[in-house]
C-alpha cells in the first residue's frame, strides 16, 4: 500500500466519525425544529468502517504531521492493528445494535416527544465523538495525540452514560466523571513529569527513557493509577458497576469492551515493559500491579455474584477480567524476559474480552426483549459467550492457552494457579449473569414480548460469532490466533468444572428457597461510604472557609475603621485650621496685645 | 518607510480614534461604529506588518529624551509585538462585541472614547522600550479604565470602580518608587539591556532583591496576585466587554506582561534565578493559583466564578516565569496569549447569557445549551481549555509548564498543576453539565429570568460573531500549534531570543 493511500486511510479513519457527528446538527438545522427525524440512520452507523478498513488493509507504517499539536505521529503496527480491528468491529456492531435499541425513542421523537428527540440527538452526536477519541488513542504515538484521544473519549462518553437521565443514571455518570477526572489528573502528572524529564514527545521515547530515570518508578506509579481508573484497578473501579447498568446497552458494550481497554493500552504504551535494564523500582511496581490485579480479579468475582442486575454482574466481571489483564502486565514488568511472549497474549486477551463482553452486554438487551426463538436456542446463544469468557471454548480458550503457555515457559506456574482461581470466579459470575437474565426473561415473557427491531439480533449474532471465531480471523490483522493441543484441554477446563461444581448446588439450594446472600454489597461497593466521607469533608471545608471569610471580614473592617478614624482626625485638623482662619484677626490682636503687655511690664 | 513610523502610527491610530469619538455627537452611531472598526482593523494591519518585518530582521523604534538621562522610548521587539498582536486582535472582537452589547444604552460616546484610550495605553505598554515609558502607559491604562468600570453608574459599579482605583493608584505609586530606586541605582535601563544589572556585584544583591519585590508589588495588583487581587472579582459589575478587557486583554495582562518585562528584559532570567527571585515568584504564583481556584469553586454566580478563575489562570504566566529555563519561558509567554483567547471567550459567553436570557447565576443556566447552542459550544471549549484538555490551547500551556518545571528542577509544580486541573474541572464541569444535560426552559421546565430575542440567530450577530471567532481561534491555535505565527510558535521564538546568545 502506498504511503499516500495509507495516510488517507488513517486520516479518514479519524475524520469520518467526526464528519458524521457534524452532520447531526447540520441536518437538524436544515430540517428545522419540530420535524423530528431518526438520527441513527445506516450512514450514521458506518462511522467505524474506515478504521476497520485501515486495520484490515493497512500495513505497518506511520504518519507524521508536524503542524498537529506538538507534532503528531500516528502509527500502525501489529498490536495496534489487532486493537484497532476489534475496537472498530465492536463499535460498528454496537452502533448497529443501537439503531434497534433506540428505535423506541426514535418513534417517540418522530411522534413529537421532545425529550426523546433531544436524548437521541445527543446520543447521535456523542457516539461518533467518543469513537474518534478511542481510535485516536490507539493510533497515536505522540503523547499529545494520545492524551487528546483519551480525554475526548472520556468526556464524550459521559453523555452516553447518563443517556436516560434517570436518577441512577446521574449517580452513575457522577461516579464516572469524578473518577475519570481524577484519572486524567494522574495521567497528566505522569506524562508531564516523564516527558519533561526525558525531553521526549512520543510514547516510545517515554517508555524507553523511563527505564533508568531517577524518579522513573514514581512516574510509573502515577501512570499505573491514572490509567488504572479506566482499567478498573481494584479500589479505582468504583465507577464501573455504577455506570454500566445505567448506560444504554450498546454504550455499556463499548464502554466495557473497548473503552476500558484504553487503560491497558495506556500501560502498554508508557510503562517500560520487557526492558531488562529497568530499575529495581519497576520490579516492585510490577509486583504491586500483579497483587492488586489479582486482588481485583478475585474480589470483583465475590462482590459480583451478589449483584441482582445482570449488567452490574457483567461490570464486576469486567473488573475481574481487567484485574487478570493487570496481573499479566504486572508480570511483564516483574519479569522482563516474559514480556515478548506475554504481549501478544495481553492483546489477544483484550480483543477476546472486548468482543465477548460486548456480546454479553448486547445479550442482556436481547434477553430483555426476547426474540421469537425457542427458549432453549436463546439460552444456548446467551450461554455461548459466557462459556467463552470462562475460558471453555472459542476465543476464551485460545486466550487462556496463549497466556498460560507463555507463563509456563517463563516458569510462573504460581501465577497460573491464581489466574485459574480467578477463572473459577468468572464461571460463577457468568452463571450469575445467566441466572439474572433468565429471571428477567421470564418476567419479560410474562409481561408480553416487546417488539424487537431487526438490527438488534443481527448485530448481536454477528458480534457473538466474531468473538467466538476470533482466533480464526485474527490472522487477517496479521496476528497469531493460537489454539491449544488436545492434551492441554483438561488443564484449561478445570476452573470451569470447579465453578460449575459450586454453581449447581447453589442453584439447587436457591430453588428450595434457601437464601445464599446474607449481605449484598450495593453496586459500586466502596463508592457509597467514600462519597459520604467526601461529603462530610466538603462540609467541614465549607465551614472552615466561612470562618476564614469572617476573619478576613473582621480584618478588612478593622482597616476601614482605622481609615475612617484617620479621615476623621484629618477633618478635625481641617476644622481647627478653618477656626484659626476665621479668628485670625482676633488672635493676632490678642497676641500683639499680649506682647505689648509683656514688653511694657518687662521693661518696668 | 522609516523605523519610527510604525510604532507611532499604531499608537496614534487609537489615540486619534479616541479623540474623534469624543468629538462626535452621542447619536452618531454609524460614524462611531465605522471609526471603531476601521481603527481596529488598521491597527491589526500595522501590527501584522511589524510582525512580518520583525521576522525579516527589520527594527522599529523611536525615542526622544524627556529629562537628562531619561528617555521616552517606543520600540517593537519580538516580545512586545506578541503582546501588541494579542491585544489588537482581541480588541477587534471586543469592539464588535461592545457595539452589539451597548446598543441603545446611554453614554456610548464616553464609553467608546475611553475604550479607545484604553487600547492606546495597552499598545503603549506593549511597545514601551523602558520602564519609564511603561509606567506612563500603565498609569494611563488605570485612568482610562476607571470610567469603563464605573460605566453603569449605579452605586455598586461606583463602589467597585473606587476600589479599583484605590488598588491600582496605590500600586502605581509603589511601582514608581521602585522604578525611581532602580533608576538611581543603574540609570535608564532599556528593555533588553540585561547586562546593566548583571554587572552589579554581590554587595548590591540585597538592594536588587528589595527593588525587585517592590516592583512586583506594584505590578502584582494588576496581575491580581494574591493578596493583591481584591479589586478583580469586585470589578465584574462592569459591562461584559469591559470584563473581557479587564480579564483577557488589557489590565490583568498588563500586570503579567510587566512582570515578564521585569524578569526577562530588566533583570534577565539568569540574574533573577541567581538572586533566588524566580523561586519566590513560583511560590507566590502557586498560592494564587490554588487560592483563586478554591474561591472560584465557592461562587454561585457566573461572572465572579470566571473572575476568580482569572486570578488563578493569570498566575500560570507568573508560574511559568518562575520556572528557570526556555520551556518555562515558553509556557509563560504562550499562556499570556492562550489565557486571553480562552478567557475572552468565556466572558463573551457570560455576557451573551446575561443579555439574551438574563442569566447571572450558575443554576439558571440549566438547558441553555439548547437555546443558545453556539454560545454554549464556545463556553464549553473555553472551559475545557481552562481545565487543560487538548486540543485547546490551555493544554499547551500546561504541557510547557509541566515540562518546564522538570527542566527547572521543580517537579513539585506538577502536583500544583494536577490539583489546579482538578479544581478547574470541579468548577467548570458542573456548569457544562447544566448547559447540556439539565432540562431547562427550552425543554419546558421553568422560564428564563429575562428572555429577549436580540436577533434572528440565537442572539444578536454582533454578540455571536466574536464569541465564535475567539473560540475557533483557541481551538485552531491548539490543534495546529506547529504552524508558524501561532502563539506557541511565536513564544518559542521569543524564548529562544532570551536564552540563545
Amino acid at each position: 500500500m502506498s504511503q499516500e493511500i495509507f495516510a488517507a486511510l488513517m486520516i479518514a479513519a479519524l475524520l469520518w466519525p467526526l464528519l458524521l457527528m457534524l452532520r447531526e446538527p447540520l441536518m437538524a438545522a436544515l430540517v428545522g425544529r419540530g420535524e423530528a427525524r431518526f438520527p441513527l440512520d445506516p450512514l450514521w452507523a458506518t462511522a467505524p468502517l474506515p478504521a476497520l478498513a485501515l486495520a484490515l488493509l493497512g500495513g505497518d507504517g506511520s504518519l507524521t504531521l508536524s503542524a498537529w499539536l506538538l507534532g503528531g505521529v500516528w502509527v500502525l503496527d501489529e498490536p495496534r492493528r489487532v486493537l484497532l480491528g476489534f475496537t472498530g468491529l465492536l463499535w460498528l456492531l454496537a452502533g448497529w445494535y443501537a439503531r434497534g435499541y433506540l428505535a423506541g425513542d426514535g418513534e417517540r421523537a418522530v411522534a413529537g416527544n421532545d425529550r426523546a428527540a433531544s436524548r437521541l440527538a445527543r446520543f447521535a452526536l456523542l457516539w461518533p465523538l467518543t469513537l474518534t477519541g478511542n481510535l485516536l488513542l490507539l493510533l497515536a504515538e505522540d503523547i499529545a495525540s494520545f492524551y487528546l484521544g483519551f480525554a475526548v473519549m472520556t468526556f464524550a462518553a459521559y453523555g452516553l452514560v447518563i443517556h436516560s437521565g434517570t436518577r441512577d443514571a446521574l449517580t452513575g455518570g457522577r461516579a464516572y466523571l469524578i473518577m475519570a477526572v481524577l484519572g486524567e489528573g494522574l495521567i497528566l502528572g505522569g506524562l508531564l513529569w516523564g516527558a519533561g524529564s526525558l525531553g521526549t514527545l512520543t510514547l516510545g521515547g517515554l517508555r524507553e527513557g523511563l527505564v533508568n530515570l531517577e524518579h522513573g518508578v514514581w512516574i510509573g506509579l502515577l501512570l499505573w493509577l491514572g490509567f488504572g481508573v479506566k482499567a478498573g484497578v481494584a479500589g479505582l473501579h468504583l465507577w464501573l458497576p455504577l455506570a454500566h447498568p445505567v448506560a444504554p446497552t450498546p454504550a455499556s458494550a463499548v464502554l466495557s469492551g473497548a473503552m476500558v481497554k484504553a487503560g491497558v493500552v495506556g500501560w502498554m504504551a508508557t510503562l517500560p515493559l520487557g526492558e531488562p535494564a529497568a530499575a529495581q523500582g519497576f520490579v516492585e511496581l510490577g509486583r504491586a500491579m500483579l497483587a492488586v490485579g489479582l486482588a481485583g480479579a478475585l474480589g470483583a468475582a465475590l462482590v459480583g455474584v451478589c449483584q441482582r442486575h445482570p449488567k452490574a454482574v457483567l461490570a464486576y466481571s469486567s473488573v475481574s477480567q481487567l484485574g487478570m489483564l493487570a496481573a499479566l502486565v504486572g508480570a511483564g514488568l516483574t519479569a522482563p524476559g516474559l514480556w515478548p511472549a506475554l504481549a501478544p497474549a495481553v492483546v489477544l486477551f483484550a480483543a477476546h474480552h472486548g468482543l465477548t463482553k460486548g456480546a454479553l452486554f448486547l445479550g442482556v438487551g436481547i434477553g430483555e426483549h426476547p426474540p421469537r426463538l425457542p427458549a432453549w436456542a436463546l439460552a444456548l446463544l446467551l450461554a455461548l459467550p459466557a462459556l467463552s469468557l470462562a475460558g471453555a471454548l472459542g476465543s476464551g480458550l485460545a486466550t487462556k492457552w496463549t497466556f498460560k503457555a507463555a507463563l509456563y515457559d517463563g516458569g510462573h506456574s504460581g501465577l497460573v494457579a491464581w489466574l485459574s482461581l480467578a477463572a473459577v470466579g468468572t464461571t460463577l459470575l457468568m452463571a450469575r449473569t445467566l441466572w439474572c437474565q433468565w429471571q428477567g426473561e421470564r418476567q419479560a415473557r410474562h409481561n408480553g414480548l416487546m417488539p424487537l427491531s431487526a438490527p438488534m439480533p443481527l448485530a448481536w449474532l454477528l458480534l457473538l460469532a466474531s468473538g467466538l471465531l476470533l482466533p480464526a480471523w485474527l490472522p487477517l490483522l496479521g496476528a497469531e490466533g493460537g489454539s491449544p493441543p488436545r492434551e492441554e484441554l483438561a488443564g484449561l477446563w478445570w476452573p470451569l468444572l470447579a465453578g460449575l461444581a459450586l454453581v449447581l448446588p447453589a442453584i439447587w439450594l436457591t430453588r428450595r428457597g434457601v437464601s445464599l446472600a446474607w449481605h449484598r454489597p450495593p453496586p459500586g461497593d466502596l463508592w457509597w461510604p467514600l462519597s459520604r466521607a467526601a461529603g462530610r469533608l466538603v462540609e467541614a471545608a465549607r465551614a472552615g472557609g466561612e470562618r476564614l471569610a469572617a476573619i478576613k471580614g473582621g480584618w478588612v473592617a478593622w482597616w476601614m475603621e482605622l481609615e475612617r478614624s484617620g479621615t476623621a482626625a484629618l477633618d478635625a485638623l481641617g476644622e481647627g485650621e478653618s477656626w484659626l482662619r476665621r479668628h485670625a484677626a482676633l488672635l493676632t490682636m490678642a497676641v500683639a496685645i499680649g506682647l505689648a503687655l509683656v514688653l511694657l511690664f518687662g521693661a518696668a | 518607510m522609516s523605523a519610527a513610523f510604525f510604532p507611532v502610527a499604531t499608537l496614534a491610530t487609537s489615540l486619534a480614534a479616541a479623540a474623534i469619538i469624543f468629538l462626535l455627537p452621542e447619536g452618531a452611531f454609524r460614524a462611531r461604529t465605522g471609526l471603531n472598526l476601521a481603527a481596529a482593523l488598521l491597527k491589526i494591519g500595522l501590527v501584522a506588518w511589524m510582525v512580518r518585518g520583525l521576522s525579516q530582521g527589520h527594527a522599529y523604534a523611536v525615542e526622544f529624551p524627556v529629562l537628562e538621562g531619561l528617555a521616552f522610548v517606543l520600540r517593537a521587539d519580538a516580545l512586545g509585538i506578541m503582546f501588541a498582536g494579542l491585544s489588537s486582535l482581541l480588541w477587534l472582537f471586543t469592539t464588535i462585541y461592545a457595539i452589539g452589547y451597548l446598543e441603545d444604552s446611554p453614554n456610548r460616546r464616553r464609553f467608546f472614547g475611553f475604550f479607545s484610550l484604553c487600547v492606546a495605553s495597552t499598545l503603549g505598554i506593549s511597545l514601551a522600550g523602558n520602564l519609564f515609558t511603561f509606567l506612563i502607559f500603565y498609569e494611563l491604562l488605570t485612568l482610562s479604565t476607571y470610567p469603563l468600570v464605573a460605566h453603569r453608574g449605579n452605586p455598586k459599579a461606583l463602589a467597585a470602580a473606587t476600589l479599583y482605583l484605590r488598588f491600582t493608584l496605590t500600586a502605581g505609586l509603589v511601582l514608581m518608587i521602585g522604578m525611581v530606586a532602580l533608576h538611581a541605582l543603574a540609570g535608564d535601563i532599556r528593555f533588553g539591556q540585561r547586562e546593566i544589572l548583571a554587572e552589579f556585584g554581590a554587595e548590591q544583591r540585597g538592594t536588587l532583591i528589595a527593588i525587585f519585590w517592590v516592583l512586583i508589588a506594584g505590578l502584582g495588583v494588576k496581575a491580581a496576585l494574591v493578596p493583591l487581587h481584591g479589586w478583580l472579582p469586585r470589578a465584574m459589575v462592569a459591562p461584559a466587554p469591559v470584563s473581557a478587557l479587564l480579564h483577557a486583554v488589557a489590565v490583568v495582562k498588563a500586570g503579567a506582561f510587566g512582570i515578564v518585562r521585569l524578569v526577562y528584559d530588566v533583570y534577565g532570567a539568569e540574574l533573577s534565578h541567581s538572586l533566588g527571585l524566580l523561586t519566590g515568584l513560583a511560590a507566590v504564583a502557586t498560592v494564587t493559583i490554588l487560592y483563586g481556584s478554591l474561591r472560584a469553586l465557592a461562587q454561585v454566580e457566573l461572572k465572579p466564578r470566571l473572575a476568580f478563575s482569572t486570578v488563578s489562570q493569570v498566575s500560570y504566566v507568573v508560574l511559568g516565569i518562575g520556572l528557570f529555563g526556555p520551556l518555562g519561558t515558553i509556557a509563560a509567554l504562550s499562556h499570556l496569549l492562550h489565557q486571553g483567547l480562552m478567557k475572552i471567550t468565556l466572558f463573551f459567553c457570560a455576557g451573551n447569557y446575561a443579555e439574551e436570557l438574563g442569566i447571572h447565576r450558575i443554576d439558571e443556566l440549566d438547558g441553555a445549551g439548547r437555546r443558545m447552542p453556539l454560545t454554549s459550544v464556545a463556553f464549553t471549549l473555553g472551559a475545557l481549555g481552562m481545565i487543560g484538555v487538548p486540543p485547546l490551547v490551555g493544554f499547551l500551556s500546561k504541557w510547557y509548564l509541566g515540562t518546564g518545571a522538570v527542566q527547572a528542577g521543580m517537579p513539585w509544580v506538577i502536583a500544583v498543576l494536577m490539583v489546579s486541573s482538578l479544581l478547574n474541572a470541579a468548577y467548570f464541569l458542573p456548569i457544562l453539565y447544566r448547559l447540556w444535560f439539565r432540562p431547562g426552559p427550552d425543554h419546558g421546565v421553568g422560564t428564563w429570568p429575562a428572555e429577549r430575542h436580540l436577533g434572528r440567530l440565537e442572539t444578536s450577530a454582533w454578540l455571536l460573531l466574536p464569541v465564535v471567532a475567539t473560540a475557533l481561534f483557541s481551538v485552531l491555535a491548539g490543534l495546529f500549534a506547529g504552524l508558524p505565527y501561532t502563539p506557541l510558535e511565536w513564544a518559542t521564538r521569543v524564548a529562544n531570543l532570551e536564552y540563545l546568545p
